[in-house]
């Protein structure tokens, strides 16, 4: 099969299984066909890094339209610093905010439902500080806005997900590469945690499904893992310097499924050793196979 | 301007800055507050005092109590009358009602100065009680415990509501409102406290006197108010009635305490709270307060034998109150896990003032006041309830806004070595271990660097027979600073599967559990 009929393939039969949030979903991947499928940049200093990646994949101006509302969806659930590798790189946010902006955006709101305290994990990990300086609203998560959502998947029938997510105009997933005791990896995909109110900490007993259950509703326009420091052991929480590896390196994709198996490549894993990743894939919500896709890599 | 305008000005000032103190006690994401929070405590002689003679330490900032002290010897009881946040409150809540009431008793003003005596009393014998009726402690407790939360929830319940009628233009301007309160006077989060209702019916009960008698808690029980009474003996703002007196009676209406103004040789200086009330009021003009010689005629007769009864009751209390296993090693409460940097359990009952600070600066909420888990000796005390939040480890404020030092201030790398108990697994309640089913989250929220829970691979059989493979956690003792993250974030609804009891708190040689441990004594008192 070529690229061009797997992936309309892959988008027929998941727009079919996820209609009718298939359709936007179909657009884009019939989009992703404009530029490469994932780039793979490396180099410093970090915001350059992020630049040149997005310039690589045809420019933030493909995703985000005058007048939008963006989400970023970074990983700060716990009461880390940068360097300890527990939370997204905070340059790597603020980048990205100023790209949005530059594309015409109209607010750019940054969000995540931690696990410690919320004020502490904004501060510490430099996003609050960083999406500030790029004019970007951080917000503290509002109880009263998750709702219900009817995810009828393997492990998941509904959850109250945060209502913000799918009424903006553009979501960007903002993921740190990390290891993880039970999911083995958490990419892109895990950090759809982060949107889910309710007792969260219950879908551990099913975590791989529940993981490709939020894939199924939440559909990013763009994801961007931060691989500048990665955190090789004792992940998601970490706390220890010997467990961080700096690759200075960002993953951009539109394939949510694409990005994450790219991703587990940095931890020398093969992209099926990462459970949800294979049942994503096998459910056809994206791509795993990294021969089946076009990837460009950057140095900076 | 009349004295008694400016009197009002100033005690509002001094009500706000207490109020302003109070809502800046709360983090902002950093380990630092950015304010003195402590501010009004830290002023408080009777806490320095009752600290002094029950642990026989004063904290860094004592000094700042020897110039209230200072001010009452010169000016008498000025703290009462115009700064004292209590005070105020008790003013306004007699305000309330127009009518003054008749005085109970005449002899009542001394009741406070048992109330002291008796305090005093215990703390010489090493039972520091004083918290429990000292004003500022009180007021500090009631706001944090009670008044705050309290007010938290009916802005919620209001603004919710509007937010749910989502009508247009009011919802978003009350959203606008609720978000501008947020960012100013309400709390990050909704604080919840055990015993929050009780404490402030207390609060509600001691503003509620006032219909009984204005100022009655100043008047009649307060005991930071009596010390300042012994020392306003002495002071020299004396007050004086020229000859145009006539007796008319005016004054006595309008004195808020008890210190019979009428009469010209009978004026109590230990009573007055230089509200200059009967200055103003009076016709004639002719009440004077200045800077005189001699004493006031009116002395302070607390009678040998009732002295000596307050003394024995309070010396009694300790005995009394110390035959309760709860406070000895080794027969605590498996649940008392105190605030990190807290000392020994003995020397933190000794120290501790029930101020409540350290509860209203907890980050995650799960400092709580005890009720008998520590023996009714240490009723009010901070335990930290991992279930309603866990000890967050970047985070010292507890130990920097303790005004006695019963939470010592650690440096956050000293701070994160301390352990507050040791997590336990329950493993009949635990998914992995009691239902093969796969959880992880203890593990996964575990802060230290070494994680000091482990997950070990096994297979299990499920009711079928069927092997599942699966990962269960234990605890490394070497690692655990029992902080209770874990607890607090355990899915298992109800008893959790894995909780925190004192075994092995650094505080107590007596609650060690290991003979030797490699990570070294993390004492803090090393």
């Amino acid at each position: 099969m070529k690229r061009r009929d797997f992936l309309k393939w892959t988008a027929l039969s998941s727009a079919g299984l996820v209609l009718p949030a298939g359709l936007p979903a179909l657009g884009r991947i019939a989009q992703a066909a404009q530029g490469p499928d994932l780039v793979v940049a490396r180099g410093t200093p970090t915001p350059q890094l992020v630049r040149s990646a997005l310039d690589a994949l045809g420019g933030m101006r493909r995703f985000v339209a005058r007048g939008d509302v963006v989400i970023l969806k970074p990983n700060i659930g716990w009461d880390r610093t940068p360097q300890y590798a527990a939370t997204t790189n905070p340059e790597v946010v603020g980048t990205l905010a100023k790209l949005c902006f530059e594309a015409g955006a109209k607010k750019v709101r940054v969000f995540d439902n931690t696990v410690n305290d919320a004020r502490r994990c904004y501060r510490q990990s430099g996003i609050a500080d960083a999406a500030a300086a790029a004019g970007a609203e951080m917000v503290v998560m509002d109880s009263r806005k998750y709702r219900d959502v009817r995810i009828n998947g393997k492990a998941l029938k509904s959850w109250p997900l945060y209502g913000e997510i799918f009424e903006a105009d553009r979501v960007i997933n903002v993921p740190i590469a990390k290891t993880h005791s039970l999911s083995g990896l958490t990419l892109g995909m895990k950090n759809w945690m982060g949107v889910m109110g309710g007792v969260r900490f219950r879908v551990h007993q099913r975590l791989d499904e529940s993981l490709v259950d939020l894939c199924r509703v939440i559909k990013p326009t763009l994801t961007v893992l931060d691989a500048v420091r990665i955190l090789t052991a004792n992940g998601p929480t970490g706390g220890d310097l010997g467990d961080v590896k700096r690759l200075d390196t960002v993953v951009v994709g539109v394939d949510p499924v694409a990005v994450d198996a790219f991703g587990a490549t940095l931890f020398g894993m093969k992209p099926a050793d990462i459970g949800h990743v294979r049942l994503a894939a096998q459910a056809g919500l994206g791509v795993m196979d990294l021969s089946k896709l076009q990837i460009k890599r950057i140095g900076v | 301007m009349t004295l008694t305008r400016a009197r009002r000005i100033v005690q509002g000032l001094f009500l706000a800055l207490f109020l302003f103190l109070f809502i800046q006690t709360e983090s902002k994401g950093t380990d630092e507050l950015g304010w003195p929070v402590k501010l009004f405590l830290d002023f408080d002689p009777l806490i320095v005092l009752t600290t002094f003679l029950a642990a026989h330490r004063v904290e860094g900032l004592f000094w700042l109590s020897l110039i209230l002290v200072g001010l009452t010897l010169l000016l008498g009881r000025v703290f009462c009358g115009w700064v004292c946040p209590l005070g105020t409150l008790n003013n306004l809540a007699g305000s309330l009602r127009k009518k003054r009431p008749r005085p109970p008793g005449p002899a009542w003003f001394r009741v406070k100065y048992y109330i002291l005596i008796g305090l005093l009393a215990s703390s010489l014998f090493g039972v520091q009680l004083a918290g429990i009726l000292d004003p500022i402690s009180l007021t500090i407790r009631s706001f944090s415990l009670a008044l705050y939360p309290a007010m938290s929830y009916a802005a919620a319940a209001l603004f919710d509501a509007v937010y749910r009628l989502d009508l247009p233009l009011v919802t978003p301007a009350s959203e606008a409102l609720y978000a501008l309160l947020k960012k100013t006077m309400l709390p990050f989060q909704q604080p919840w406290f055990a015993q929050g209702t009780f404490i402030g019916l207390l609060f509600l009960g001691v503003l509620s006197l006032n219909f009984v008698q204005r100022r009655f808690w100043c008047r009649f029980l307060c005991p930071l108010g009596a010390l300042l009474g012994l020392l306003s003996r002495w002071s020299v703002l004396r007050r004086s009635v020229s000859e145009e007196c006539d007796s008319c009676g005016a004054c006595a209406g309008v004195c808020q305490a008890d210190a019979a103004p009428a009469g010209k040789e009978t004026w109590r200086a230990s009573e007055c709270l230089v509200c200059n009330n009967c200055d103003d009021i009076c016709p004639k003009n002719a009440v004077r307060f200045g800077l005189l010689k001699g004493r006031s005629g009116g002395g302070l007769d607390l009678g040998r034998r009732n002295v000596m009864a307050a003394f024995f009751s309070g010396a009694f209390a300790v005995p009394l109150l110390r035959i309760s296993p709860l406070a000895r090693p080794r027969m605590s409460d498996a649940r008392l896990i105190r605030p990190p940097g807290a000392l020994e359990e003995g020397q933190f009952l000794q120290s501790c003032v029930r101020c409540g600070e350290c509860m209203k600066v907890c980050i995650t909420g799960g400092l709580q006041p005890t009720l008998l888990e520590a023996g009714l000796e240490g009723l009010w005390t901070p335990v930290l309830v991992p279930r309603i939040g866990y000890c967050e480890f970047n985070c010292t404020l507890c130990g920097q806004v303790c005004p006695t030092g019963a939470i010592r201030r650690l440096a956050l790398e000293q701070k994160q070595r301390v352990r507050l108990g040791h997590a336990a697994i329950d493993r009949g309640r635990c998914l992995p271990f009691a239902h093969a089913t796969p959880c992880i989250v203890c593990e996964e929220t575990c802060p230290t660097p070494k994680k000091a829970i482990w997950l070990e691979e096994v297979t299990v059989r499920d009711r079928e027979g069927n092997p599942v493979r699966l990962q269960q956690p234990r605890v490394d003792l070497t690692a655990c600073i029992g902080c209770g993250a874990c607890e607090k974030h355990c899915p298992v609804v109800g008893q959790p599967a894995i909780y925190v009891t004192v075994a092995g708190e650094s505080r107590s040689p007596e609650h060690q559990l290991l003979l030797q441990d490699p990570a070294g004594p993390a004492s803090p008192g090393t």
